[in-house]
């Protein structure tokens, strides 16, 4: 699929685009949290890919979690950029309320990995999952999120650190690499 | 700015692979990378964790007209693009032919001088040089275009590796295509199954499992037919069912690959 993109096939993009831009769109919406200037986001992610499949690197991961990394760096570039930030509290509330996974094996294999990770977030302590959720979706420095918080930067790093290893170990602890 | 040593890099990697470091000390922590590439695969490592955030979000549906709007930029780009891609390929195709000639009529020119004149022996020599000399830059140009073939048909024939429980466990498994149409799944290293199971492989489009496939790991590597197309699919999973097969799945997959 990528290749024939690469190969500038508008049809096989357009394939790619149907798989893959709910997420793409959701990832954006959580970090700019406004429906217009996400959909400014994605537009621009899907473009580069557009442009630059034949950057994409199977053995760095899947086609999804590159175009994800895409969205996520114009992203930060976008949210770094604005002069007047309007992120707000309410975008480090917790994750979404955990789904149940559904016995249904399609649900299953198109679900699994979401709710993994949802449900890996959710053993964080709130205060290691407020600092992740800072830096990841709104795109704060450690030092501002030391400030914001009013915390020592050790304490935000540590919690960095805690929170990620815990990530690792929800997924180890079932047996399962961390998935690509 | 302290200095980027062992220690410091300990200590920043985290905020490295969340990308919330300064621009200077992501500099310096960088060049530090450069410096010691061995750090590069547990870096890669906690970047993948990281890189699991972005599947969190609650879903949101983006609008149809997202859609229209980056289909309009891509089929406006998608002609002048194949017009590049082909006309560097009639080029090459074009060189080529035009040395071929070249050096078709030194060669006879050749024969034709040595059997002429042994008087034009040194110039005959000094002929037979350039048409060594056009002889090696056709070769070099007929590798390049054979590498140019062989990497699309690597494009063109990819295999897309398999994840899953039993991946993690040691198995190697990957849908390869081997051309047009025909597709297998190549697995090694699998955990056997008891007699009365066996693996079944299933091609998922819109959210339904098409069995296509059974297999039976013997500790040998094992290859395959896939028997639906997976031009169109989103998934291929294996999963262990009774001896036989199933209609449906009974249990979650042991190898899956998102396309």
């Amino acid at each position: 699929m990528i290749s024939l993109v690469e190969a500038a096939d508008a049809d096989a993009f357009a394939t790619l685009y149907d798989r893959h831009s709910r997420a793409a769109f959701s990832l954006a919406y959580r970090m700019m949290g406004d429906r217009q200037a996400s959909e400014d986001l994605a537009q621009d992610a899907f473009v580069k890919v557009w442009r630059n499949a034949g950057s994409y690197r199977a053995e760095r991961g899947s086609v999804r979690t590159w175009i994800l990394s895409i969205v996520h760096n114009r992203g930060i570039d976008q949210l770094r950029s604005q002069a007047s930030r309007r992120r707000t509290q309410d975008r480090v509330e917790a994750s979404a309320p955990r789904s149940q996974p559904s016995e249904a094996f399609a649900e299953t294999w198109r679900n699994s990995q979401r709710d993994q990770v949802r449900e890996a977030l959710n053993t964080l302590p709130p205060e290691q999952l407020k600092i992740l959720e800072l830096a990841y979706f709104s795109g704060y420095t450690h030092v501002e999120i030391s400030e914001l918080l009013s915390l020592p930067l050790g304490t935000v790093k540590g919690r960095m650190r805690l929170g990620l290893k815990k990530i690792r170990d929800f997924f180890e602890s079932r047996d399962a690499a961390v998935p690509r | 700015m302290s200095e980027m040593n062992h220690e410091r890099f300990e200590d920043l990697k985290d905020a490295y692979v969340l990308g919330a470091l300064p621009e200077e000390e992501r500099q310096s922590f960088e060049d530090y990378l450069a410096a010691h590439p061995e750090r590069q695969a547990e870096i890669d490592e906690l970047g993948a964790v990281v890189g699991l955030l972005a599947f969190s979000p609650q879903e949101q549906e983006p609008s149809p007209e997202l859609r229209s709007r980056v289909m309009e930029v891509v089929e406006a780009e998608a002609e002048p693009r194949r017009a590049r891609r082909q006309s560097t390929f009639a080029r090459i195709g074009d060189y080529l032919s035009v040395r071929s000639l070249a050096l078709g009529a030194a060669v006879l020119l050749v024969i034709g001088l040595l059997s002429w004149n042994v008087l034009l022996q040194g110039q005959v020599e000094d002929l037979q040089g350039r048409v060594q000399h056009a002889q090696g830059e056709v070769q070099d140009l007929q590798a390049q275009v054979e590498d140019a073939k062989e990497r699309r048909q690597v494009q063109q024939s990819q295999t897309i590796p398999l994840g899953g429980a039993w991946a993690d466990q040691g198995a190697n498994a990957e849908v390869a295509s081997i051309r047009e149409n025909q597709v297998i799944l190549v697995a090694n290293n699998m955990p056997t199954v008891p007699e009365d199971r066996t693996c079944q492989i299933w091609v998922i489009s819109d959210d339904v499992p098409k069995p296509s496939g059974l297999f039976q790991p013997d500790g040998n590597m094992t290859a395959t037919p896939i028997t639906n197309p997976i031009s169109e699919a989103d998934a291929i999973a294996v999963t262990v069912e009774p001896a036989g097969g199933s209609e449906q799945p009974t249990s979650d997959p042991v190898l899956l690959a998102e396309l």
